[in-house]
């Protein structure tokens, strides 16, 4: 019996990858040992980002870990992954969502429909803006080329922001050649490690979104082919990756506000920030206006957004 | 040579240089928005298709300039020993290498066609017989009805969101007059060792 | 098949294709092809495609028909000839002068375009027949023509290191500024060797005759003004940059409309230099976006086929080497694969692996971008594959021999070795520049 050999390409370059994927597939490798080994490829090493989806859907990469907008999957859920503004508020929203709220069978179904094994969700670090010059309100959003996701992106321009979307391995450089003014991609644990800190001097409070939302997925093929107990070794080591990210982002996020010297915090105030807020419900309609399945998700954020409203602390304060 | 053959090296010639020397001034297309960026920036806010734009002037500028390139002799070659051989020789040489280039642009044809029937919406694995399909469709009901035949048309992941099937377009087309222009040349190295002139 | 093997395999195989004298990136692109068809599994056949949409993202690359063009309006409308008389009246009564000045000449030629063929094609066109007119011995002022004109690369903007900045994934401005030292100090090199040389035998580079020195100083003064232009054209393209007001890519626009816009005040922009910039640019761009595109497939495929993990391994686990060790043979096997390999396909076929090993090691990736430039300049001029022999051999007048322009290189090349070694050994001499503008 040979050694089943997967390839797989994460959205992220090495520096991130080192944590976000990089641990769970180590351990599945050394327990699975001669029966399978995945090979794990960083951003745009094999194929670039924009191309992952099909390249996994060919068969030409096995197995792939994205946000379903940066590698622009063909379904109908695509605007939802990565951020949504304003969907979630904790990285345990996300969770929840998926596996007591329903997103898990939608994701699931809508995926099979193109090819394509949705194995499981994850749940990652708030979206905020690091830029080199200070934001301190609205107005100080305007004309800044930043990079960020497509749908927040499409959300952010609103105000003036200029989304561009580059190569994940390119975006510390574009910083500082003057392509780009900063970046509205993660927290600042991320900022932190991936040496954008070091390129921007200002990280803002205010986040447009309070969760990630991304996934491990494969070939169909390839993956029905694959014996019983590796399909559960593999989802157990994503699930379990899923527990790193928790721990390591919630306690980054705290301790690099309090703790970071390469970023100066700043904050728009809430009562400006509202309108931001206010604006993408506006924008959830326009989405649940598009399709059924997308008004079917968005519903669900709806639901549960209220529910942790009426729970009260501590999972929603005022 | 038969005619049809000197016929078909004339053609694409002529066809491929026609559209490499309009490819030729893309560049000013490429300057003209790389400036606007600038200016727009500096001046009023900035845009968010300039870069994007750029990009895909810049796949037409080096795709459809290809062949003409080829005809220009622009292709590098490394000629430690080819530099020494006769025109009868490397003529003999090139006839046989020539495939393997061809072999190389047939197989990013076939990418680039896979690829584009994906931009269109198809999610299966025989592209070309999508294209025959969605061809078959536009002859006998229309537009509407090779419309029907479309599906899910694929966006770039960017805010500014433009379809990807025109610039797809471009590549394959760009690549099949690539793959023409060899096969040109094939015919010509085939002319000279037969000693005729094209 | 072992890693080992494979990669062994794909190298061997692009060489002999590479001999084989087709096109080099048809011969790469068959090369990564046949690869990806045969050992990849489901799916191989779309990589070679798929490298297409990774060219498109990589925004840098569109510099490049910019730099060219910036180059070829340069060399055609001949604004450098003004410059050449300014060099040639004022280092003409030095013993080697005129050869001196060439290389001042290509300095500035350097500051104002990419690569360096434009420094070759003024080089041969406007220096090389006066300076055999003027009985300079024919070896060395083929030398000198091939050596100065590698500066372009060196002296921002440079082509090259736009390239390694895309693959190292470093700052095109620290970089370019990293380059000017190491260029100035290999200018200042050639000349000490030119006049040594000329002090030595005389006969190589004689001085100017006295009838022909005879230039008022008024006119004299009036002939620096032409030194003013490149300045200009510098300083349009690079202060916004390096102030970030622009980006890398709207400043190479910048320059290229500067480059055009300065022709056409000139007068110099006629129909025929219009032609043949635009359409040398785009053979020039054409045969580098095809290089670099068949490249990117080959490499994309060497790499998913764990081809350059197993080298990594080599180098660092199974020789066990030291860093410098690693670092010395990184930069001998550039010299030996630029003999007769491409330089930009050798930069995306290698430095992928090479560079995030000399990272890892602890090296400065600004610094190496540079000992990489060195080297490429190197590879232009040594046989049997280098750029600028072919344009030398391309444009230089019947009596100069192949043999000639083999020769005329050795010093110049021992030159460049010298200014690598001591870039080496002194990184300060790349890095000061930047640390202290971007106050690192
Ligand atoms: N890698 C290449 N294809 N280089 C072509 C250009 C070479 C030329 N000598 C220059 O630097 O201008
Ligand atoms: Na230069
Ligand atoms: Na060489």
């Amino acid at each position: 019996q040979s050694t089943i050999k997967w390839r797989m390409q994460t959205y992220a370059g090495a520096a991130l990858a080192e944590h976000v994927v990089k641990p769970a597939i180590d351990t599945f490798n050394k327990i699975a040992g001669d029966r399978m080994q995945i090979e794990l490829y960083y951003a745009d090493q094999l194929v670039p980002t924009g191309e992952l989806f099909r390249a996994m859907q060919r068969g030409t990469i096995d197995a792939v870990q994205s946000d379903d907008d940066s590698m622009a999957s063909p379904t109908e859920v695509t605007v939802f992954g990565g951020y949504f503004p304003f969907a979630s508020r904790y990285s345990l929203d996300v969770p929840v969502l998926f596996n007591k709220y329903g997103l898990n069978e939608i994701w699931a179904e809508e995926y099979a429909k193109v090819g394509v094994k949705h194995i499981s969700a994850g749940s990652w670090d708030p979206c905020h803006f690091a830029t080199k010059d200070p934001i301190n309100s609205l107005a100080d959003l305007k004309g800044k080329r930043v990079f960020t996701f497509p749908t927040a992106g499409r959300f952010l321009s609103q105000f003036g922001v200029v989304p561009v979307t580059l190569p994940w391995e390119d975006i510390e450089v574009a910083v500082q050649t003057g392509e780009l003014d900063g970046i509205a991609w993660s927290g600042i644990t991320e900022d932190y490690t991936v040496g954008w800190a070091d390129v921007t001097n200002y990280f803002l409070t205010n986040n447009i979104s309070g969760a990630w939302i991304g996934h491990f997925f494969a070939n169909m093929g390839r993956w029905e082919e694959l014996p019983e107990d590796l399909k559960l070794l593999l989802a157990t080591c994503m699930e379990q990756s899923h527990y790193y990210r928790q721990w390591w982002y919630w306690g980054g996020e705290a301790g690099l506000r309090v703790d970071g010297t390469k970023m100066r915090l700043t904050s728009i105030p809430d009562a400006e920030w509202d309108q931001v807020e206010t604006a993408a419900h506006t924008f959830w309609d326009e989405i649940a206006a598009e399709s059924p399945t997308k008004a079917k998700v968005v519903e669900i954020f709806k639901k549960y957004n209220a529910d942790m409203q009426k729970a009260g602390r501590p999972y929603r304060y005022g | 040579m038969p005619k049809v053959i000197r016929g078909y090296v004339r053609a694409i010639d002529r066809l491929n240089r026609i559209i490499g020397r309009i490819a030729m001034y893309l560049i000013f297309a490429l300057v003209g928005v790389l400036i606007w960026s600038s200016v727009s920036k500096t001046f009023f806010t900035p845009t968010i298709w300039t870069l994007e734009t750029a990009q895909f002037v810049m796949v037409a500028y080096y795709v459809l300039g290809g062949p003409y390139s080829i005809q220009l002799g622009s292709n590098v070659r490394m000629d430690l020993f080819y530099g020494n051989w006769s025109i009868r020789t490397k003529a003999w040489v090139d006839s046989f290498t020539v495939l393997f280039l061809m072999f190389y642009l047939g197989i990013l044809f076939y990418g680039a066609v896979g690829s584009l029937a994906y931009a269109l919406g198809y999610f299966g694995m025989e592209p070309f017989s999508f294209f025959w399909d969605l061809f078959t469709a536009l002859i006998t009901g229309g537009p509407d009805a090779a419309g029907e035949k479309l599906g899910f048309l694929e966006r770039s992941p960017t805010a500014w969101r433009p379809w990807l099937w025109p610039v797809k377009v471009l590549l394959s087309v760009g690549v099949l007059l690539m793959l023409l222009q060899a096969l040109a040349e094939l015919f010509r190295d085939i002319a000279i060792i037969r000693g005729e002139d094209i | 098949m072992p890693y080992e093997m494979i990669a062994l395999l794909m190298f061997s195989s692009m060489m002999l294709m590479l001999i084989t004298g087709q096109r080099v990136f048809g011969a790469i692109g068959f090369v990564g092809a046949a690869a990806a068809l045969l050992l990849w599994g489901t799916g191989g056949a779309e990589i070679p495609f798929s490298a297409a949409m990774k060219l498109m993202k990589w925004y840098p690359l569109l510099t490049l028909p910019m730099f060219i063009f910036m180059g070829y309006v340069l060399s055609e409308s001949k604004i450098a000839d003004d410059l050449y008389r300014m060099f040639h009246v004022w280092m003409g009564p030095v013993r080697g002068g005129l050869a001196i000045g060439t290389i001042g000449l290509m300095v500035l030629i350097s500051a104002m375009n990419g690569l360096s063929v434009a420094g070759m094609a003024i080089g041969a066109t406007i220096a090389l027949p006066e300076l055999l007119k003027r009985r300079y011995d024919k070896i060395m002022v083929t030398g000198v023509i091939q050596a100065g004109s590698s500066l372009g690369i060196l002296v921002p903007p440079s082509v090259v290191l736009v390239l390694y900045a895309m693959i190292a994934r470093q700052p095109v401005g620290q970089l370019w500024l990293a380059g000017v030292i190491p260029g100035l100090m290999m200018a200042a090199m050639f000349v000490i060797y030119i006049y040594v040389r000329c002090r030595l035998q005389p006969d190589l580079g004689p001085a100017l005759p006295e009838e022909e020195r005879n230039v008022s100083t008024a006119e004299k003064l009036r002939l620096l003004r032409a030194g003013i232009l490149p300045l200009v054209i510098f300083a349009v393209m690079m202060v916004p940059f390096v102030n970030g007001w622009t980006s890398l890519v709207e400043s190479s626009a910048i320059g290229a409309m500067a480059a055009f816009v300065a022709a056409v005040l000139k007068g110099r922009m006629t129909k025929e230099v219009f032609e043949t910039s635009l359409r040398e640019t785009l053979a020039i761009s054409c045969m580098f976006m095809w290089i670099i595109l068949a490249a990117l497939g080959f490499g994309a495929v060497f790499d998913g086929l764990g081809a350059v993990k197993a080298i990594e391994d080599l180098f660092t686990q199974q020789w066990g080497l030291s860093p410098w060790m690693i670092l010395v043979l990184m930069q001998l096997s550039f010299i030996v694969m630029g003999t007769f390999l491409d330089d930009t396909a050798m930069l995306v076929i290698v430095a992928p692996l090479y560079v995030p090993l000399v990272g890892e090691m602890g090296f400065d990736l600004i610094w190496y971008g540079v000992l990489y430039t060195i080297t490429t300049q190197i590879a232009y001029m040594t046989p049997p594959f280098g750029y600028n022999l072919f344009l030398m051999r391309a444009m230089a007048p019947p009596e100069i021999g192949l043999r000639d322009i083999y020769i005329s290189i050795i010093p110049f090349a021992l030159v460049m070795v010298l200014a690598l070694v001591l870039v080496m050994v002194f990184p300060g001499i790349a890095l000061w520049l930047p640390d202290t503008v971007y106050g690192k």
